[in-house]
Parts: C-alpha cells; sequence; structure tokens
C-alpha cells in the first residue's frame, strides 16, 4: 500500500486552495467535556479540486464525521478556516449556512434522516423548495426515478426498506443539483449486497453529473473507488494520497 | 400474583429512583385540578359551618316566628310565655329617612325597630361603643337612632344631628358597625337604620295595609326542645298563615345561594381537572414511550405483561398521589389567602378547618380522573411486544388494548360521572354537565379528525412554510387532536363564562333601563292616593304614573291541600316560601298577556276570581278551574283560577303574581304601590315632592336597587372567571406538555429541515402555521361550544333570556390563537436553537 501513497506537502495543497473548490486550513475542533476539553480535529488543512471523489478514512473517533458536519456548515469549527464553493464558512451566521448547503451541498447519512412525517418526494423535493423552485415536486419523482423509486413515491419513511430509505436520501442529496456532496458512512445501516448497490447509484451519479464527492468511510474497498484518500487519526492528517 | 406484585414494586421503585421526568406533567395537571376542587368545596362549607355555628345569633333566637304584615295575637305571646320562652319583637318596614337641617336630603333606609329584649343572642356593636338600649332610648325629648355608616356618608350626618322618619323626629346616636340579625334578615333596598319599638309609633309610618314585617324571636330556657316546641306552637297557631324557623335553618336561602355557586364553581373545576385528564393520558403516554426500551429490555429479561403493567400502574398511582397531595394542600390554603378578598362577599364569616368531606370528594375525583384517563395509554404500555428493541424508531405497529380495557375504562368514566351526579345539589344539572362536558370531548375529536383531513387534502402550498405547517398537523402519529382538545375544552369554559357574564350584565344594564320606571313608591295610604297623583303630575319630567291596589299574600293551600304538603316543581317552590303580590283589578291591566281562561267582567260581583302566573301554575300542575287559598293579614280567602298570565318579570313593571277580581279584597286594609316614569333630571325633585307632602310613603330609587344587584352580579362573575381561569392555565399546561412531549421529534426535524438548507424563518413559519390554525379551529370549537353552554345554563338554569354576543365570542376566538402561538412558539423555539451535528451523528 505504501507504493501506492503520494503524500502531498502542505505548501502545495495550500497553493491549490486558490482554484480548489473546498479550501480547509489548519482546522480545529474542541468540545467540552466533564473531564475537560477534547480536541478532536487539531490543525488540520487540505483542499479539494472540483470534481474530485474523496475519501475520508480513519478509525472510530478519530474525527472524520466531525470533519464531515464542519464541511456541511452543521458545526461549528473552534479554528481555523473553511473556503468552499468561495464562501467561507467560519464567517456564515446559522440561516446563510442553511442557505449555503441548500445552494451548494447534498448530504447522505449514516441514518439516512428522512423526516419520517413526510413521503418520499415530499422529503426529496425540500431542498428545491426552501429554493423557493416552482417545479419541485416533478422533479423530486424524476431523481426518485433516477435512484429506481418511481414506484415509491408516496410512501412514507417508514414503509420503505433500509436501503430503500437511504436511495431516497440520495435522491434527496443530488436533487438539486449541489457541486458537493458529502456522505457520512452511507452503506454503514445497510447489508452487503444493499449497501454494494446504493454506492453504485452514488459514483454513476456523481460520475454522470460530475459532483465533488467526500465519503467518509471505513470501508478499505468503498474508498478505494474514490481517487484520492484522507487518513485521519487522533485529529490529524495522518495521510493524504492520490490513487493512481 | 404476590410475585407479580413483589416484582412490579421492586421495578417501579427503582425506576422512581430516576425522578419523574415526564410524569411531572401529570402533577401538576392533577394538582390544578384538585386544587380548585378542593378550595372550592372547603371554602363552601367553612360557609356553611360559620352560618351553622352562628345560627342562633344569625338568626337572632331560638326560634323565629314571622306573622306576616299584623303583629301577634296577645294569646300567642301568652302561650310562648307560659312555656318559658323570652320573646324579642323586631318591626322590619321601609321609610325614606330625611335630613332635618340644610337641604333636607333623604334616602330609602330599611327600617328595623326593636323592642328591650333585642338582641336575644349576640349583640350590635356600636361607633362609638355604647349599649342599644342606651343609644335608642329618649333623651332631651328625643328617641335615639343608630344607622350603618353609609348612611352618615352619603347624607354627611354625625351622632348629635336630628333625622326624620315619616313624622318623627330622632337624634342620630351612632353608627350600627355590626347587627348580629344581618344574614337571617338582610336589609336589600337600602341601608339599615333601627329605633326602639316604642318611638316606632310617632313615625306614623305604620297604617293599616303597610308593608311592615312583624317577626318575634323566642329564647328558650337552657337545654329545651326547640323542635317539640316549634310543633307545639304550631299546632296551636295552625291557622296563624305563620312561617317559623329554627337555628338550625336560619338562613335557609343563603345556604341555597352557597351551594348554588359552589355547585358552579366546582363544575368549572372539574372541568379544569377534565383538561387535566388529558395532560395525565398525554403524560402518561409520553411516559410509556420513554419507558420503551425499558419495558422491552424488561420483557426479554422474561418480565410477563403483567409485571409490566404493575409496575407501570404502581409509579403511576405514586405519582398520582404526590399530585392530589399537593392539590389538597393548595386547595386547603387557598380558602384561608381567598378569605382576606371575599371578606364582603361571603355573608357570614368563614368558620376554617380541614374539612374531610369536600377533600376526600376531591381527592377521589383526583384518583377517579387519573385512573380513568391512564389506564389507556398503560394497556399500550403492557402491549409493548420485545422486539421493540430491535425495530427502527419510525417503524412502529399500532398498540392496541384488548376489549377487556375498554370496559374497564368505561367502567371508570361511568364511576366518574356517577361521583359527579352524586355529590352535586343539583343533580339533573350535573349530569347535563357531564353529557355536555362528553359531548364536547367528542366534538373536539371530530374537530381534529376533520382538520386533519382538511389539511391532507389542502391543494399543496408553493409556501413550504404553509405546506410544512399543514403537513405537520395531518402526519401520521400527529398530536392534532391531543392539542386541539386541551386547548380547547378551557377555552370553551372561558367562552361559556365570559358569554354567561356578559348576558347577565347585559340584562341587568341594558335590557332593563329602558323600560323601567325611574321609583316604586310604596304605601301610600287610600286618603293619600289624590295628593299623590296630583303631586306627579305638577312635576315637570314625569311621564307615565301606574298606581295599582297593593296587598301581600302568603299561598296555603292549593286545592284545599295545604301547601306543605304539595308537590311541586323545583322551579316554582319560591312561590310557597314567602309573600306574593296581591293587587286586584276590574279591567286588565296595561300589557298583560292571558294564555289560558279569560278575565273577569268589569262590573263582576261573584266568587272571588284570580288571574294566576302561568309559569307558577305550570309547576303546581294546576290551571283554570283550581282554588287558591291565599292569607291576607292573617285571612284565609279561597280564589278561583279564571285566567293565567305570562309576565315578564325583567320588565321591571307593576308585575303581580295573583291579580284578583275586585269586591272581597277591597274590603281588607291595603295600600298603593305606583310606578312612576321620570326623566333624570326630575328623580331628585319628584323624591323630594311626595316624601315632604306624605312623609310615610317610600320611594325606591330603581337605578340604586339595580346597581346593587349589578354589584352582586359582577362578584359572582368575578368568582367564575377565577376558577375559568384555572381551566385555561391547565389547558396551556397540557398543551406545553404536549408541545414538550413532541419535542425531540421537532428538534431532530428542524435539524434535518436546516440540514437541508432551510432557514430558522422558514423553520419558524412553519410552526407558527401549525398552531395558528390549530388555535383558530380550536377558537371556533370553542366558540360552539361555549355558546351552546352558556345557552343552556342562561335559558334553563338562570331562565333569563339569552342574547348571542358576537363581540365576546371573537375576543375569545382571537386571545386563542395568540396564546397557542405563543404557547407553541415557546414549546418549539428551542428547535430552532438545536445545534445540528449532535443530532446527524449516528451513536
Amino acid at each position: 500500500m505504501d507504493a501506492m501513497v503520494s503524500g502531498l506537502p502542505l505548501a502545495a495543497s495550500a497553493e491549490r486552495a486558490e482554484e480548489s473548490l473546498i479550501a480547509v486550513r489548519d482546522l480545529s475542533f474542541t468540545v467540552a467535556s466533564a473531564a475537560g476539553q477534547i480536541n478532536i480535529l487539531k490543525g488540520v488543512s487540505f483542499s479539494v479540486a472540483a470534481g474530485e471523489a474523496v475519501a475520508v478514512v480513519g478509525p472510530s473517533g478519530s474525527g472524520k464525521s466531525t470533519l464531515m458536519m464542519l464541511l456541511g456548515g452543521l458545526d461549528r469549527a473552534s479554528g481555523g478556516s473553511i473556503r468552499v464553493a468561495g464562501q467561507e464558512l467560519t464567517a456564515l451566521d446559522e440561516d446563510a449556512l442553511a442557505r449555503f448547503r441548500r445552494d451548494h451541498v447534498g448530504i447522505v447519512f449514516q441514518s439516512f434522516h428522512l423526516v419520517p412525517t413526510m413521503t418520499a418526494e415530499e422529503n426529496v423535493a425540500l431542498p428545491l423548495e426552501f429554493a423557493g423552485v416552482g417545479d419541485a415536486l416533478p422533479r423530486a419523482r424524476e431523481a426518485l426515478a433516477r435512484v429506481g423509486l418511481a414506484h415509491r413515491t408516496r410512501h412514507y419513511p417508514a414503509q420503505l426498506s433500509g436501503g430503500e430509505q437511504q436511495r431516497t436520501a440520495l435522491a434527496r442529496a443530488i436533487v438539486a443539483r449541489p457541486a458537493i456532496i458529502l456522505a457520512d458512512e452511507p452503506t454503514g445501516n445497510l447489508d452487503g449486497a444493499t449497501g454494494a448497490a446504493v454506492m453504485d447509484l452514488l459514483f454513476g451519479l456523481r460520475a454522470e453529473l460530475g459532483t465533488t464527492l467526500i465519503l467518509v468511510t471505513h470501508d478499505e474497498r468503498l474508498a478505494a473507488r474514490c481517487g484520492r484518500i484522507i487518513a485521519i487519526a487522533d485529529g490529524r492528517i495522518e495521510s493524504d494520497r492520490a490513487l493512481s | 400474583m404476590s410475585l407479580v406484585l413483589a416484582n412490579a414494586w421492586r421495578i417501579a421503585r427503582r425506576e422512581l429512583r430516576g425522578g419523574v421526568g415526564a410524569m411531572r406533567i401529570v402533577i401538576a395537571c392533577l394538582a390544578l385540578g384538585v386544587a380548585a376542587i378542593a378550595a372550592v368545596g372547603t371554602l363552601s362549607r367553612a360557609v356553611e359551618e360559620g352560618l351553622k355555628a352562628d345560627g342562633r345569633r344569625i338568626l337572632g333566637g331560638d326560634l323565629e316566628v314571622s306573622v306576616g304584615y299584623r303583629p301577634m295575637p296577645e294569646e300567642a305571646r301568652a302561650w310562648i310565655a307560659e312555656r318559658g320562652g323570652r320573646l324579642s319583637a323586631v318591626t322590619e318596614l321601609r321609610s325614606m329617612l330625611v335630613v332635618e337641617a340644610g337641604a333636607r336630603e333623604r334616602m330609602l333606609v330599611e327600617l328595623k325597630a326593636v323592642d328591650g329584649a333585642y338582641p336575644l343572642y349576640g349583640a350590635a356593636r356600636l361607633e362609638p361603643a355604647m349599649p342599644l338600649a342606651e343609644a335608642l332610648a329618649v333623651r332631651n325629648g328625643r328617641p335615639g337612632l343608630v344607622a350603618e355608616a353609609v348612611v352618615l356618608e352619603r347624607l354627611k350626618l354625625r351622632p348629635g344631628d336630628t333625622v326624620r322618619l315619616g313624622d318623627g323626629l330622632f337624634e342620630l346616636r351612632g353608627v350600627l358597625a355590626e347587627e348580629p340579625d344581618r344574614v337571617a334578615s338582610p336589609a336589600v333596598l337600602g341601608p339599615r337604620v333601627m329605633i326602639s319599638a316604642e318611638s316606632l309609633a310617632a313615625t306614623g309610618l305604620v297604617q293599616p295595609g303597610s308593608l311592615v314585617r312583624y317577626e318575634y324571636r323566642i329564647r328558650l330556657p337552657e337545654g329545651s326542645d326547640v323542635g317539640a316546641f316549634r310543633s307545639a306552637l304550631e299546632a296551636a297557631f295552625r291557622d296563624g298563615g305563620w312561617r317559623i324557623r329554627t337555628y338550625a335553618q336560619a338562613a335557609p336561602g343563603v345556604i341555597r345561594f352557597v351551594e348554588q355557586t359552589a355547585l358552579f364553581l366546582t363544575l368549572v373545576g372539574l372541568t379544569a381537572l377534565l383538561v387535566g385528564g388529558i395532560g395525565v393520558a398525554n403524560g402518561v403516554t409520553a411516559w410509556a414511550e420513554s419507558r420503551r426500551r425499558t419495558i422491552a429490555t424488561l420483557k426479554c429479561l422474561g418480565a410477563p405483561a403483567a409485571t409490566v403493567f404493575a409496575a407501570s400502574a404502581l409509579q403511576l398511582l405514586a405519582i398520582a398521589a404526590i399530585g392530589i397531595a399537593i392539590g389538597l394542600a393548595a386547595g386547603l390554603a387557598l380558602p384561608w389567602v381567598a378569605a382576606e378578598a371575599l371578606a364582603g362577599v361571603l355573608p357570614v364569616p368563614p368558620r376554617f378547618g380541614v374539612y374531610p368531606g369536600p377533600l376526600g370528594i376531591a381527592a377521589l375525583f383526583g384518583l377517579l380522573t387519573a385512573a380513568t384517563f391512564a389506564l389507556w395509554p398503560l394497556a399500550r404500555a403492557r402491549a409493548i411486544p420485545a422486539v421493540a428493541l430491535f425495530r427502527d424508531v419510525v417503524a412502529r405497529a399500532e398498540l392496541r388494548p384488548g376489549l377487556g380495557v375498554v370496559a374497564a375504562n368505561a367502567l371508570l368514566a361511568a364511576l366518574l360521572v356517577g361521583l359527579v351526579v352524586a355529590v352535586a345539589e343539583e343533580r339533573r344539572f350535573a349530569a347535563a354537565f357531564c353529557a355536555g362536558a362528553a359531548a364536547t370531548l367528542v366534538l373536539f375529536r371530530l374537530g381534529a379528525a376533520a382538520l386533519k383531513a382538511l389539511a391532507a387534502r389542502a391543494p399543496r402550498s408553493q409556501i413550504p412554510a404553509v405546506r410544512l405547517g399543514l403537513a405537520n398537523l395531518h402526519r401520521p402519529g400527529a398530536p392534532t387532536g391531543l392539542m386541539l382538545v386541551s386547548l380547547g375544552l378551557g377555552l370553551s369554559t372561558l367562552a361559556a363564562v365570559a358569554l354567561i357574564q356578559g348576558n347577565i350584565q347585559r340584562q341587568v344594564t341594558e335590557t332593563m333601563p329602558e323600560s323601567a320606571p325611574a321609583f316604586f313608591f310604596i304605601d301610600i295610604q287610600n286618603d293619600q292616593l289624590e295628593r299623590f297623583d296630583a303631586i306627579a303630575a305638577a312635576q315637570e319630567g314625569v311621564g307615565q304614573v301606574l298606581r295599582v291596589p297593593s296587598l301581600r299574600a302568603r299561598i296555603v293551600a292549593v286545592n284545599g291541600t295545604p301547601a306543605e304538603q304539595l308537590q311541586v316543581a323545583p322551579e316554582a317552590a319560591w312561590a310557597l316560601r314567602g309573600d306574593r303580590g296581591l293587587t286586584y283589578a276590574a279591567t286588565p291591566p296595561e300589557g298583560t298577556r292571558i294564555v289560558a281562561g279569560s278575565w273577569w267582567p268589569a262590573d263582576y260581583r261573584g266568587e272571588p276570581l284570580v288571574s294566576f302566573d302561568a309559569a307558577l301554575a305550570r309547576g303546581f300542575g294546576i290551571g283554570v278551574g283550581d282554588t287558591l287559598t291565599v292569607n291576607v293579614l292573617g285571612r284565609d280567602v279561597t280564589l278561583r283560577i279564571a285566567s293565567l298570565r305570562d309576565i315578564s318579570w325583567r320588565s321591571l313593571g307593576m308585575n303581580f303574581t295573583l291579580v284578583a277580581s275586585p269586591g272581597l279584597l277591597e274590603q281588607a286594609p291595603h295600600t298603593h304601590i305606583a310606578t312612576v316614569h321620570a326623566t333624570r333630571a326630575a328623580e331628585a325633585p319628584l323624591l323630594r315632592a311626595v316624601t315632604d307632602a306624605l312623609p310615610n310613603v317610600s320611594a325606591i330609587r330603581v337605578r340604586e336597587a339595580l346597581e346593587a344587584v349589578s354589584r352582586l352580579l359582577r362578584q359572582i362573575g368575578a368568582a367564575l372567571s377565577s376558577t375559568g381561569a384555572i381551566t385555561l392555565l391547565s389547558g396551556a399546561l397540557v398543551l406545553a406538555g404536549a408541545i414538550a412531549a413532541g419535542r425531540r421529534r421537532r428538534v431532530y426535524e428542524a435539524v434535518v429541515l436546516k440540514t437541508l438548507g432551510a432557514t430558522r424563518r422558514q423553520v419558524l413559519a412553519a410552526y407558527l402555521v401549525e398552531f395558528g390554525v390549530l388555535g383558530v379551529t380550536a377558537g371556533a370549537i370553542a366558540a360552539v361550544v361555549g355558546t351552546a353552554a352558556s345557552w343552556a345554563v342562561v335559558t334553563f338554569v338562570m331562565r333569563g333570556e339569552w342574547a348571542f354576543l358576537p363581540g365576546t365570542l371573537a375576543a375569545t376566538v382571537a386571545a386563542c390563537t395568540v396564546m397557542t402561538m405563543a404557547i407553541g412558539w415557546a414549546g418549539t423555539a428551542v428547535a430552532l436553537r438545536a445545534r445540528p451535528a449532535p443530532l446527524l451523528r449516528t451513536e
């Protein structure tokens, strides 16, 4: 494996930040606990160019999910900067972050996070509706058809299988054609075959739409499907390598 | 079984160690309802005990004999004295008190002439302090007079001033600060003025047929049997037409009033408890939900369903006990606090104490309510399967308890209704309340179902906030029904109370004065008629003057059956309790509406006939052709009913229950009563002119009488409103609880929505749409229920004329919507503040 590594010096990645879609510099994240401060991320820097597919790997508790939350503007960094699509996330307030997500980011979670009280099509239509798009529902149905759920549009999440729920979440993530898809262990709650089918779909859509993908996973084979792997351990980037 | 209980107890104890959590709402709901009922019960019991304990003082003797409109015969006095009874004679009448100086100001007073034996129990307190006999005695050639403080204030009098009553001059000696028998013989139309019996004759106020009441109080030797004495007295003077009260029934009217008011307040309190019951159901559901994993785990470990149920039931019982105990403590303490504020309203100082009766009833209400409303969610918790541990949280099987639970719940509900009816003084009213409450619950459930259906079918809005808000109302598992009911019941109560109050106020202040005369002049003697007419005619601004003969009569028999043996409808019983107005007329008085029979010919001179009140005839079960025997000034006269009339009492005109044919009654000593319409400016000169020229004539100013009634009604209304507010508070609590119960879900949803790009404003707008629609719906249904309830109470209980008051209703609906939105917003604001990341992480 070491032979495949091509570690990039930090300076090089900083240079690339100018033209990159995502530029993270010296990012830190600390939480207070009863036992004192816990440093989850300790000065992480990297950048991602548009159209790249990046896997973020690392053991449990390494900080990879936190990194993804910060990239999606779902949590606030304790220090450093995150520039995504030309916007400095650390400078945005909550509503601006919401609009930022609406316009630029699709997120797929391990636990799907569908709104249980809305049908599949309503769930998928939400990002478009928040953006005030007129034909939200037809486009939601289109997206559902793309993930093979044309026949399940009126079903509530509880009436869908795990794989179907994740495919619905996937449709929701791509429906607004975001520049970036953030996926956090998207197959973690699915069995092997279903998970593989969902990932095929994810990579297929990414390739088709040219979307940048940040995939948090600890599945080596999934990570290998991305062009680049950032390994995180104990809140630091352990390695950042492009795959040939 | 014992193992089940032992295990259940162990589990319950361990679980309760962790605090009561979601059950706080149950405690609060029960405490509020129980407190309201316990407080009302304790206060009314304290007042009744106060009345009972002071019965002799309140009545002024061991017995009181109301002789009516003539003195007690000498032989009766002798009979009483022979048996060791001490007699005190009290004469009561109305009179004008005139200041003998300056502008000769005057006012109507309730005059009480007392003999030397008065009072037989208790004492009159005067300011400056002195014995009553001394204050009323003749000094410097003038008899003494004491009066309530308001007389001195209104007429700007000071002790030592000279005043006139009829033809008699008196020296004002001081203020009557405390009259021991005030409650049993209240001063209704004016403040009390007291003089000695000896000085009454000089006033010339007592004329043949004057409205003078003679009352005799008797104090028996220590240890006498009051009941036996009463029976013997009644037997000896059967034909006296007397009314005898013993100290045990010193103030039956007051007790009736206290009981009726207490019933109203108790029912309002019950509504609060009913709302609380919904809070209980809600709290138990939330609690069971939070224990889902625990229950599933217990079942995985082999706990039978019975153990799970018993453990839950024991915990609930403990929690209900806490709520009830808090409620009882508050219910016990509240009357003490309220007594200060109520001092002016209560007829006697209440005797506070721990009365187990009302407290026990309140506790029983609390317990039954808790059981009735908690059984269903508890049974559902019992049915949670072990597999729930492993199933996705959103995929929940509907848990439906069996028929046995349905039957048990129905039984509990029936017990609750039974208790409400059993403890109520007026059973029919209480039963109607229960039926109304049940119908209201059903109505709100239907309303919720309709709202959900409408929200689901509403055309898709382009505005996400509207769509989200509506979706929140109809989504599976939405607490729409619960929120609607909890809020709606409180509001219905408040709307009903507001409408009832509004109707009463309207009748007193709006409807009446238009047609009401300015004055009633009473005690006009036959030989004063011409003079009276001339004075009235000479005054500027005086309009219609109506004058009729006036007698007082007591109905003593119907078709020969003595009044005390008659079975009459409760709403007609009042007519047998005291004296009724009686007049005679050759032709039907203006405005007479005959509904049965016909009027006698103008020159009729045959057997005495009478035209009777149609409503009372219905209550007595009699009609045209039947006979009424009335006692007029000690003499029984039998009258045959010739016709029945509809009487509108609220017209405040010249209304007589009994109008007899002329002839026989013309011979009886009687006076005349007159109503006079006058402009406001003409009132004072007219009053002065009439009462200067005819000193024995008294004037009742209608405006002042109405104001007194209005004051009393306002006080009752305030009591109703404050109890109604408890219901609303209870409803708000339940609503807040419902919102709190769904908070986790809301926070989660808000986070997901924000993750997908929703701004806080969009999420907030969705909440406002949801709660706004909910509030408007609850308000609309509450308006319907409140209107129906107020109509029923005003029409059937108060026998009044009901009016629709859209302003009051609109205010209710508006207040409702605003309140719901405020509570909804306060309850969900936390969802807007939630940080997404922690909730979105998997474990």
